[in-house]
């Protein structure tokens, strides 16, 4: 006998992201999903952050790792709040782990958190955690061709950031190659060209997120 | 690896259908995927079976339909299939887009007795 079912397999995520969605909304605390390779720059341009906005806005960060806690202690100078979520070699954070420790922060005193995802770029695409968006950074060392071979995360990326362009002259990354396949992924996306080391094009990423967290 | 995750969360909705259902054995299960959510067949089926192990699913056959990914035209009302990875309108070129299919995860049915 056929039993019909017809249910999303992932259901149990996703009604705790609506959850934790809501639960942010009513805080009116913006949520940003940060999805990149390892070492693409997610801390970094966390700490570029931090230094710039963190007089403007109250941040909180939820630093996802699969063991260790080294990112946060680079974050810990900012004293604001950050909590660890180790997944013991889970590929990526869910929206349960989220709704757990967001019990430790006090979200009344918030404007935005954000969430550096386990470094991996397929597989924390596909779960929602509940944020506002995702933010998608790519850099050059990795090479030109990830908008093709992971079109979930640019496609659904509310804007992507090239970081490491200091380093273009020392690598193969064709940036128009890049470009054209990032657009015919996801034509309207925002892409900002950045280094985190040397600070270039940052301002134009700060004055996107601030207007991100203003419009909220 | 996101398919280990997945297929253990197939695998309670599978073991939970049976014992209401009161299923000794469960032949097939049925599902269905989009191709965005880039899932390899071969590794779900390896993870699944590590998760039914010694269950009334041990032996179930998985079936996997792959749904290909469609999207919409908000300028000009297009419904298109996309042919690879190019999210652009193909009657106006816009890229002003909501997807249709493609984001599957799905459980449709299971058999059994």
């Amino acid at each position: 006998m056929e039993i019909k079912i017809m249910k999303n397999i992932l259901d149990r995520n996703q009604n705790k992201a609506e959850e934790v969605r809501g639960l942010l909304k009513s805080k009116n605390v913006m949520m940003v999903n940060i999805i990149s390779s390892p070492g693409a720059g997610k801390t970094t341009l966390l700490e570029r952050t931090c230094e710039v906005l963190g007089s403007k806005f109250r941040i909180g960060v939820i630093e996802g790792d699969i063991t260790t806690d080294r990112d946060a202690r680079r974050l810990k100078k900012f004293n604001i709040p950050i909590v660890v979520i180790n997944t013991e070699g889970g590929c990526h954070l869910d929206s349960h782990s989220i709704s757990k420790v967001l019990d430790s922060f006090s979200l009344d005193d918030l404007d935005v958190l954000f969430v550096e995802n386990v470094g991996n770029l397929i597989c924390p695409s596909q779960f929602d955690l509940g944020e506002t968006f995702k933010l998608a950074i790519i850099s050059t060392a990795e090479g030109d061709d990830k908008p093709a071979k992971y079109p979930m995360l640019f496609r659904e990326a509310k804007a992507v950031l090239l970081n490491k362009i200091d380093l273009l002259p020392y690598t193969n990354f064709n940036k128009l190659s890049f470009l054209k396949d990032l657009r015919n992924i996801n034509g309207q996306v925002p892409v900002f060209e950045i280094s985190c080391t040397s600070g270039e094009g940052l301002k134009a990423w700060f004055k996107w997120i601030e207007e991100q967290i203003n419009a909220r | 690896m996101h398919e280990l995750r997945i297929a253990e969360d197939l695998s309670a909705i599978v073991l939970e259908t049976a014992i209401r259902e009161k299923l000794s054995i469960v032949s097939k299960v049925n599902i269905s995927f989009g191709q965005m959510i880039q899932i390899v067949p071969e590794i779900f089926e390896f993870a699944f079976r590590e998760c039914v192990k010694n269950s009334v699913a041990e032996n179930a056959d998985l079936n996997i339909e792959i749904i290909p990914i469609k999207m919409k035209c908000i300028d000009c009302g297009n419904d298109f299939k996309i042919e690879e990875n190019l999210f652009v309108c193909n009657i106006c070129g816009s890229t002003n887009l909501e997807i249709r299919e493609g984001k599957e995860l799905f459980i449709k049915s299971l058999e059994g007795e």
